[in-house]
């Protein structure tokens, strides 16, 4: 008896504690759904919920001497081409790497802790030199500058969590086709990819979930909606367009919710490749 | 980092003859393209004063950069910045990771998947929207002023900095970083727990150890690995802050939130810069890269990359 009232209160006091912790993010949902009188008041359920922020998102608005905003269509389309292009690109490219690293050892155990290592390098010390190459090539301000700079952040990821993946498909399946005849290349791409299934799509996934939500990069090589990404977008919201806090709200919701989407998809791959464990 | 490079090239010009090879290098040349050859351009950027706008022709200035980091008053005083958020907020994220960590492993907690992936969702809100969300609530007549009125205390001006509230805006930085990332260290921290063979409670248990003594003597000893891992990263994580600073402040009131990352971008990238040089940009970017690179070898050190990859 005293142990399913503790059972009891330990998750009653577990589901609070997480609940109070989501709150900020909570609110963020409220104030998206408020109306323009409501958008600073102290609480969390809008008293007259309305989509108009939604709307408006989708058609840019005009709020007189409090700053206006345009619509969030192109940005949106950037960062999903940009961020499709990379996780496919960056998804295969790790996938490959981490086979011969695997599987053969190429570059030994420096090579692997050298990708790996690069995981924690602070991208803006590295963006100046990017940034001017990106100017010289002519794709500044394109979704082609992102997409070639994005691997910075996504190829040591996908590398490091295929690494994992690749470890776990079974030895004895591509020596057998080395047996048969095929070429070590033809065993990857016949035998050890289509094996790696979910674990190819986490990985996928995964390098969508940090492109989408990158920053720096976009901030730094791009400058209209002809690059522009929708983080990039909503940052403008904290400097030009005034304290437009709903429609800055449902920009927030929009660009989060997919990223929490596809992360609960994949939080056990997630975890492991972030904290590097086996 | 680049030591790692050079030792492994003669190893791998070797393994080149292997046609399988050919799988792993559009990677390399990507890799090499993104962070080899910025930093032999910054190396070769720090000689030279140069900058598109004002200072168009590349002019060769000697050690004239490293007269100014020395000089720079605001360069240091960013770095120290950045180190006074890491020591408030490391701490605090181990610390409330481990509590929530416990509470999750709980074996009187159900559903404790459910709160795996609940948690997961600050860690993955990009954090400039992070930043967005936590300007309105720490406005000066926001919710968070709002509870703090409720609970009968003085509400803040969080966000600016008016005489005698010098490090409000700092604190608010750590807090985010805080809030962000505890669910990075709890979830880290469940999985060890987790991974402590169920017998050793039993054992302790039979000894007399309860509760506290048992996280004390067996909890916290036998995931230390774990625990060193996950404090260095968030360091090394610490010195990247710089997308909640741009949506939160950018950088103000003043600099009192310039953090080194946002410094090297102020100087590198926007008009307010004091000293606008590519070549001194260069020199704060490869200090970032030299402190970032010591604590990632030491990560690298205590992580059994041998066994993780091949065992």
């Amino acid at each position: 008896m005293k142990r399913e009232g503790l059972t009891i209160a330990m998750t009653i006091i577990s589901f609070a504690v997480v609940l109070l912790y989501l709150s900020p993010f909570i609110w963020m949902i409220g104030v998206s759904f408020k109306p323009i009188a409501e958008w600073g008041a102290p609480y969390f359920l809008p008293q007259n919920p309305t989509l108009r922020n939604y709307m408006e998102l989708g058609t840019g608005a005009v709020y007189g001497v409090r700053g206006h905003f345009p619509a969030i269509i192109p940005y949106l389309i950037n960062s999903l081409v940009s961020s499709s292009v990379n996780s496919i690109l960056t998804a295969l490219l790790g996938a490959m790497i981490a086979y011969t690293i695997q599987r053969y050892r190429f570059g030994g155990t420096r090579l692997a802790t050298w990708i790996l290592s690069l995981r924690m390098i602070p991208p803006v010390a590295v963006m100046l030199p990017l940034v001017i190459i990106v100017k010289t090539l002519g794709i500044y301000d394109t979704v082609w500058g992102l997409i070639l700079i994005y691997p910075l952040i996504t190829l040591p990821l996908t590398t490091w969590l295929m690494m994992s993946v690749i470890k776990n498909v079974p030895r004895e399946t591509d020596e057998a086709a080395l047996v048969d005849g095929c070429t070590e290349i033809g065993a990857f791409f016949k035998i050890v990819l289509p094996q790696t299934g979910s674990g190819l799509a986490a990985s996928a996934t995964i390098a969508f979930l940090f492109s989408w939500s990158e920053f720096l990069i976009p901030l730094l090589l791009t400058q209209s909606e002809r690059g522009m990404t929708v983080t990039v977008f909503a940052a403008y919201f904290a400097q030009e367009y005034g304290v437009l806090w709903g429609p800055m709200s449902a920009a927030g919701v929009v660009i989060a919710l997919p990223v929490i989407v596809f992360a609960i998809a994949v939080h056990k791959y997630l975890v492991k490749g972030l904290i590097f464990a086996a | 980092m680049i030591r790692y490079l050079s030792t492994s090239i003669s190893k791998t010009l070797r393994q080149l003859k292997r046609p399988v090879t050919l799988l792993a290098l559009p990677a390399i040349a990507f890799l090499i393209f993104l962070v080899i050859y910025p930093t032999v351009y910054l190396w070769g950027m720090i000689f030279f004063s140069f900058h598109p706008a004002r200072d168009p022709y590349p002019r060769f200035v000697g050690l004239e950069n490293f007269r100014i980091i020395l000089s720079d008053s605001e360069c240091w005083d960013s770095l120290l910045r950045t180190l006074l958020v890491l020591s408030m907020s490391v701490p605090a994220q181990i610390l409330l990771g481990i509590l929530l960590a416990l509470l999750f492993t709980s074996k009187y907690t159900r559903g404790s998947l459910l709160l795996r992936v609940l948690i997961l969702i600050p860690m993955m809100i990009p954090s400039v929207i992070i930043g967005l969300n936590w300007k309105t609530i720490l406005y000066s007549h926001g919710p968070f002023n709002e509870i703090l009125k409720s609970l009968g205390l003085e509400p803040q001006p969080w966000l600016s900095a008016p005489f005698g509230h010098p490090s409000n805006t700092l604190i608010c930085l750590a807090l985010l970083d805080v809030w962000q990332w505890t669910p990075f260290v709890t979830l880290a921290m469940v999985s060890a727990f987790e991974s402590i063979p169920k017998d050793v409670y039993e054992a302790a248990d039979i000894d007399g150890a309860k509760g506290f003594k048992m996280f004390r003597f067996i909890t916290l000893p036998m995931s230390k690995s774990t625990l060193v891992t996950i404090l260095l990263l968030r360091v090394v994580d610490s010195l990247k802050i710089f997308d909640t600073v741009y949506s939160l402040t950018y950088g103000g009131p003043g600099s009192s939130t310039t953090t080194y990352p946002f410094y090297i971008f102020k100087t590198g990238f926007t008009l307010m810069s004091l000293y606008p040089s590519y070549g001194y940009t260069a020199l704060l970017s490869l200090v970032l890269l030299g402190v970032a690179t010591v604590l990632t070898t030491i990560i690298m050190r205590i992580l059994k990359i041998e066994e993780i990859i091949w065992g």
